[in-house]
């Protein structure tokens, strides 16, 4: 079958049309057939574009096309991103930068004054869990994240991440757009503008967020003024039926076959109208993306299913929201979304300001397990190598606690942990590293924006000239900070 | 040219160096070319990449005498003469925190050379930076010349041009040997100019009418009426608020109420502008200075809702910089294309606009605010209910003002009676990181945060300008402790003026009298000293009072430099301005619920108690205009030069006079609307082109300047533009012209030729197609349907919360939340209402698809279509079928397309299956295309 059957033929047989004819054969009739052969290019059997156009192609393509695969700068290591949000913000001296130090000076006052964070804390607080060394790079660990510290050798953790202050909602910003209040587009629609998405079947930029939105909502995964198709979808993984995950997926007064005779006969209403004009890409884009929406809505379904999935393998992601949704995930990277970002929760999980040791035990108990899975999974899918897991929130917390409990810990941005893994980065590695209590990054520090500038390298970008000419200036997603930090790559 | 020598060790390395600088130069050779020889090419080898025209890190230029001499956010970087006073110099020789280059440190030749330089005094043959020639350049920009008034070209083929319009086009066509398009036929025109002027489709009746109209000026006709329609101004103020950023809500606000309830009045402004045809200069200066001109009789008292283009911008959390950066870029790139937010932290890298420019104008801003209760804009019908509101409105307004200003007091009190503690922990905190971007929670009784960080602030700042009042403390407090008693006792025996930075003599009395022993008994000294300058300030200004003076006069100097610490207007502890939002003041969470509390009670009555009248998201100027500094890097911890309020140089001139009235906002809405504006009537000109045409004459609206796109026709644009503010600067004038030309009115189908040569349509050799935008489309789909409510204005609607009569209502009426934009509107392409928008992407994604296959809006319309009478009026299949294309493609099916129809209804088609062939053809490219 050719590429032009197929997709006029589409996954569904449904030859409901007319009583003794074929789709085929009614396209024949109408004189269609020679105008699809724009589109033949555009679409195969799994929605994935047949060529890639350069990142800086014009602008029209941009628009007409504008998730179609794009080639970066240079040759990326990695092709697909997976952004663990831990939203509210874990602990690093709990997590992954153990301090023996607070051991030490618990309950004590720190033998250096406090940093100033947004709310006063006291005497240093040691970490109730206990950490041990993992994997042959004897990456220490605590006893919350063990599942995902099973991948020790893989993991590439920076331990002196910082940020600019320590405020929820300007710190989400900061990691997700590269500002803290000015509106900037987020890191995922600057990645599916440069690089497009590989399945035109589904949204390019993905974002899970069980139960509601983080703070800040919407403007976490924003494409400000890049064009809204460059924004990220959200999906409220709580909802089990797919029209609640993805606006309009579902007719709710036709079946699939009968919608198909309607499209038929839009698509060869189109074809007449098109065919009495010159070539236009407009026309030929919009005769194009009704074909892949009437395909998004059985592709999206079963990407989003994860009951579709063995029972073997959901059992090792285990029942919680987190394994449903690194299920979904892996889905979605095997059918080549290109950014999707999973949050923790709504609101901000992670901001344990008292009963710290509870609720990062329960959260992490969600989570471990399943990104344990998750990375075997995608290594046993060879999907690793290209794709870049990265874990973290949008700040830690500080050594200290706040008075009078010894409970909980404040925001912390001078100093805090995230991990990569997979896509290029170094296996077993540590980078950086905070003070001796953990409150402050001191060696080979990483910016956020330096973060940022590391994955688009990662992705085969130069972030200086992943840019975006609006309001009389070029815009980037590290603004004009951002040193790739190579140090991180293998 | 990188040159590599050995490395000593670091300690040889040192002695060397400092041997050099306790060496007396020897000038061997001219200043001159021991600069252009031996430094310059340093300069930009190893410095220059960062601290240069491209990049100045650190706020640090070395490009040119001037710029090191400036400095950078720390200050100069260079004490001629004096390398042992030079920032440049500690930092190559890597002694100091600041460490340059920062990976490979020079060689000890190459610090020699600067060392050297430095102290033959910094010679720097041609001082000025090499941007100078580029800038003059730049000033002679296209678009900052005058607008000339051009002569149409002769043509010689005159048989196609209508209007002059068309003579500039055809000759350029003529000259790049291509041919004007046919005329497109009657229907086509009819339906493209319904869209274009009210976004809506027309009746059928009116195609049928206007088809059968032989009147030599049917066409002119149907223009003139569509123009008078209401539903115009329905149509371009909704592109006139894609300029604007309109949203009904703030944006992220913490604890704040996100809404505005009253942007729609600017909305319905908007509208009203537009339908009554208000001359366009004075539809500007009403938008951005209406206040002014109500009182002084050249508005109405309407038009205060004009000045919602201020203010229903973006709230970025309450910080006032960014709140004045969304107003200048809505006033210079909405109104001028002048992008003038660029040079906020720079000077703009392309065109000839200065950080000066822009602090100008943030002057302005700065000093307009936005009264709590704002203005009514219509009278206020005299009942016993609005008499009732009125009353309660000023107790709930008097009981917040009282418990703000009660708090800002007490924080004063609380500065004044601890100043020693505040300025002690403030000193401790220099050299930390810096807290002022962020919110921080405490208790009632410690001491405030936001004001130890503005203390901070006040002492880094006084440090730099040798202000006397801190001298005293500078000198004495980088004492070591164990020398402290001794040294200070030896400094302040020194007469004041002796010192360098000089001291304040009350200061230095007070320290005489009493010589510190400690840091903390200087602090206290500072303490005492501050409360007597309080009491100081007080007496004084009473006085001055009675005696009918505006400000205090001091005996001496140093009098006036304490008496005015703490009271200077929006110095730092100015904390009236912004107080009410201002959550930081109160760091503690029960004196922010008391502050949201009651901010939250007045504003519920004020929007929605019994009575409430809308008001004016009016503006009103500070009584005490702010006096703007340059914020160097955009940072307002790191105020530079003072600028004068005033209009951007490059329009003003050098010598653009500084603004005098009040903030100066009538003056600058004066100066963006004076006709001689080789800016404003270009810009407006071509954004109007560019909505009848899908592309601007101009490709780049809201950016005229060097980096923008040149006109592709700059002859008529200037022709436009002129006739524009000749002909009273009416918009309907510029829609009736250009709708009427025969350019305007050719058919959408380019040649073989036209597509091989021109396949952009730069020279205009056909009509672009276009595709309906989001609210066009919707409106459309409603239209078409029979359900649209025709009424104009009021307030705002929830789109996915609609009841059935508002969601029949023009899609421009529907409440637009900054925050969290319906996901349909990105989707279609809406613009982020964050900030001004020139121009809307066009993009085609799947998604859009799936609302016209599965959205319930679509088979409402659909079942809307075959309800409607000239549809079911129709027994007959064929019939009906026919009835459908008219109604929604308007126009009867080709022989092939009825076929089709009727194949797809099958042999006894029930309502279902005539509702599936309406929805079929709201679906089609044709529908939503503009030929």
């Amino acid at each position: 079958m050719s590429d032009i059957q197929e997709l006029m033929e589409g996954p569904d047989p449904g030859r409901a049309f007319g009583r003794d004819s074929s789709r085929r054969a009614f396209l024949d009739k109408c004189g269609m057939g020679l105008g699809w052969i724009g589109l033949a290019g555009l679409l195969s059997d799994t929605g994935r574009l047949a060529q890639a156009a350069p990142a800086d192609a014009d602008t029209t393509a941009r628009l007409t096309h504008p998730l179609a695969p794009r080639v970066p700068h240079f040759a990326p290591k990695a092709k697909q991103v997976v952004h663990l949000f831990m939203n509210g913000g874990p602990s690093h001296v709990d997590t992954f930068d153990p301090k023996t130090t607070l051991t030490q000076y618990h309950g004590k006052p720190l033998p250096s004054e406090n940093l100033a964070t947004e709310r006063k804390t006291g005497a240093a607080m040691r970490s109730p869990f206990q950490f041990r060394r993992y994997g042959r790079c004897g990456l220490e660990v605590s006893e919350l994240f063990m599942h995902t510290a099973a991948h020790a050798d893989d993991l590439c953790v920076i331990r002196s991440m910082h940020a600019d202050v320590p405020n929820h909602e300007p710190s989400l910003m900061l990691m997700n757009c590269g500002d803290g209040r000015l509106v900037r587009p987020s890191m995922g629609s600057w990645v599916t503008y440069g690089l497009g998405s590989e399945n035109q079947n589904l949204p390019g930029f993905v974002v899970l967020c069980p139960g509601g939105y983080p703070i800040v909502a919407a403007q976490n995964w924003r494409s400000a003024f890049l064009p809204g198709a460059y924004q990220g979808t959200y999906v409220d993984p709580k909802h089990r039926q797919i029209e609640k995950l993805i606006e309009n997926i579902k007719n709710r007064r036709i079946p699939r076959a009968e919608q198909r005779k309607q499209l038929d006969l839009v698509q060869a209403l189109n074809e007449r109208h098109r065919a009495a004009r010159e070539s236009d890409p407009q026309l030929e884009a919009r005769i194009a993306s009704f074909e892949l929406a009437f395909r998004m809505q059985t592709e999206a379904a079963d990407a989003f299913d994860a009951t579709k999935e063995p029972a073997a393998i959901r059992e090792r992601y285990g029942a919680s929201t987190p394994a449903r949704m690194l299920l979904i995930t892996r889905r979605l990277i095997e059918r080549g979304v290109r950014f999707v970002q999973v949050w923790s929760g709504a609101g901000q999980p992670w901001d344990n300001h008292d009963g710290l040791e509870a609720q990062h035990r329960s959260l992490a108990r969600d989570w471990d397990q399943p990104i344990g899975a998750f990375l075997t999974d995608l290594k046993d899918r060879g999907l690793l190598d290209t794709t870049l897991v990265m874990w973290g929130g949008e700040f830690g917390r500080t050594p200290t606690a706040e008075l009078p409990q010894l409970s909980g810990r404040d925001h912390n941005h001078y100093g805090f942990s995230m991990w990569l893994a997979g896509g290029g980065v170094k296996r077993g590695h540590v980078h950086g590293e905070t003070d001796d209590f953990g409150f402050a990054a001191v060696e080979d520090k990483v910016h956020v924006h330096d973060l940022h500038a590391t994955i688009l390298h990662l992705l085969g970008f130069d972030h200086t000239k992943l840019v975006y000419r609006y309001a009389g200036r070029d815009f980037r997603l590290t603004d004009v900070h951002g040193n790739v930090v190579h140090d991180l790559i293998a | 040219m990188r040159r590599r020598h050995l490395r000593e060790t670091p300690q040889a390395r040192v002695a060397l160096v400092l041997a050099c600088i306790f060496v007396p130069s020897v000038r061997a050779e001219d200043d001159a070319t021991f600069f252009e020889t031996r430094v310059r090419p340093l300069l930009v080898d190893r410095c220059q990449s960062c601290h240069g025209p491209k990049k100045q890190e650190g706020g640090v230029r070395l490009d040119s005498r001037d710029a090191l001499l400036r400095g950078g956010d720390t200050g100069p970087v260079v004490a001629p003469g004096n390398p042992d006073e030079s920032p440049l110099i500690e930092a190559i020789l890597r002694q100091g925190p600041v460490v340059m280059p920062p990976k490979e440190a020079l060689s000890d030749k190459e610090t020699t050379v600067l060392v050297d330089w430095v102290r033959r005094g910094a010679p720097w043959p041609e001082s000025r930076p090499d941007a100078s020639a580029a800038d003059a350049s730049n000033r002679a920009h296209w678009s900052f010349t005058p607008v000339r008034r051009e002569q149409p070209p002769e043509v010689e083929n005159r048989g196609w041009a209508r209007t002059p319009i068309d003579r500039f086009i055809q000759a350029r066509l003529d000259a790049a040997g291509l041919a004007p398009a046919r005329e497109a036929d009657k229907r086509t025109l009819a339906r493209r100019l319904s869209f274009d002027l009210i976004g809506l489709p027309p009746e059928p009746e009116t195609i049928e009418s206007f088809l059968a109209d032989p009147r030599p000026d049917a066409y002119e006709r149907l223009v003139d009426r569509l123009l008078a329609s209401p539903h115009y101004g329905e149509r371009w103020g909704r592109h006139w608020l894609d300029l604007a950023r309109y949203s009904d809500t703030k944006g992220y606000v913490f604890l704040q109420d996100p809404e505005y309830p009253w942007a729609f009045t600017y909305r319905d402004y908007v509208i009203e502008a537009f339908n009554a045809d208000l001359a366009y200069d004075q539809f500007l200066k009403e938008q951005i200075a209406a206040d002014q001109l109500v009182a002084s009789g050249k508005a109405d008292q309407s038009a205060l809702r004009g000045l919602g283009f201020l203010t229903v911008g973006s709230r970025y959390l309450n910080n006032p910089h960014d709140i004045i950066d969304d107003r200048i870029d809505v006033a210079t790139r909405g109104l001028m294309g002048l992008t003038v937010g660029c040079a906020r932290c720079h000077d703009h890298k392309y065109d000839p606009i200065s950080t000066r420019d822009y602090y100008a104008l943030y002057g302005v801003f700065a000093s307009t605010v936005e009264p709590d209760v704002p203005p009514l804009y219509a009278a206020m019908p005299d009942t016993p209910e609005s008499r009732h509101h009125a009353a309660e409105l000023a107790v709930r307004e008097t009981a917040l003002r009282t418990y703000v200003d009660g708090k800002i007091a007490k924080l004063l009190d609380t500065l004044k009676r601890r100043f020693g503690d505040y300025l002690l922990r403030a000193h401790r905190a220099r050299g930390r990181p810096r807290t002022d971007d962020f919110m921080q929670i405490v208790d009632p009784e410690e001491l405030n945060p936001a004001l130890v960080a503005r203390l901070r602030g006040a002492l880094e700042r006084a440090k730099r300008n040798r202000d006397p009042l801190f001298a005293p403390w500078h000198a004495l407090a980088q004492i070591p402790e164990d020398r402290f008693a001794d040294e200070a006792a030896t400094l302040v025996r020194q007469p004041a003026e002796s010192h360098a930075p000089p001291w304040n003599t009350l200061l230095a009395q007070e320290l005489a009298a009493n010589p510190p022993k400690t840091l903390g008994e200087l602090a206290s000294c500072y303490g005492r000293v501050f409360v007597r300058a309080d009491a100081i300030w007080w007496d004084y200004t009473t006085r001055a009072k009675l005696n009918g003076n505006e400000a205090p006069v001091y005996p001496d100097a140093s009098l006036g430099e304490l008496a005015l610490f703490f009271h200077a207007p929006a110095g730092a502890f100015d904390l009236h301005a912004n107080a009410i939002d201002d959550i930081a003041l109160v760091p503690d969470r029960a004196s922010q619920d008391e502050l949201k509390k009651l901010r939250d009670k007045l504003r519920e009555w004020r929007d929605k108690g019994p009575g409430a009248p809308p008001r004016a998201m009016s503006v009103v100027d500070k009584p005490r205009p702010v006096e703007p500094r340059v914020f160097r890097r955009g940072s307002p911890g790191q105020p530079g030069d003072r600028v004068p309020r005033r209009f951007v140089e490059v329009l003003g001139g050098t010598d653009t006079a500084p603004f005098r009235t009040g903030s100066g906002r009538l003056e600058l809405a004066l100066a963006i609307a004076d006709p001689a504006n080789p800016l404003t009537s270009r810009v407006i000109v071509n954004r109007i082109w560019m909505h009848h045409f899908g592309k601007g004459l101009v490709d780049t609206p809201s950016d005229l300047g060097t980096r923008g796109s040149p006109p592709s026709h700059p002859e008529l644009l200037d022709w436009l533009a002129a006739e524009f503010l000749n002909k009273g600067q009416g918009l309907k004038w510029l829609h009736r012209m250009i709708a009427c030309s025969s350019v305007y009115r050719q058919e959408s189908k380019p040649s073989e030729l036209v597509r091989e040569r021109d396949a952009e349509n730069r020279l205009l050799s056909h009509a672009n197609r276009r595709r309906l935008e989001f609210e066009a489309m919707r409106d459309a789909v409603l239209a078409t349907s029979g359900t649209l409510e025709p009424r104009v204005g009021g307030p705002s609607f929830v789109i996915t919360a609609a009841t059935a009569s508002e969601s029949s209502r023009r899609t421009l009426y529907a409440r637009i939340d900054r925050q969290e934009l319906p996901v349909l509107y990105r989707t279609f392409d809406f613009p982020d209402p964050q900030s001004s928008s020139p121009s809307r992407d066009q993009t085609t994604v799947p998604p859009q698809a799936l609302f016209w296959l599965n959205h319930p809006l679509l088979a409402a319309a659909a079942r809307g279509v075959i309800s409607s009478v000239d549809v079911s009026r129709h027994a007959g299949i064929s019939d009906r079928v026919e009835a459908i294309y008219r109604r929604v493609l308007l126009r009867p099916p080709e022989s092939a397309e009825l076929e089709l129809s009727l194949q797809f209804l099958g042999e006894e088609p029930d309502g279902d299956a005539f509702e599936l062939l309406a929805h079929s053809l709201l679906m089609t490219n044709e529908f939503i295309m503009i030929d």
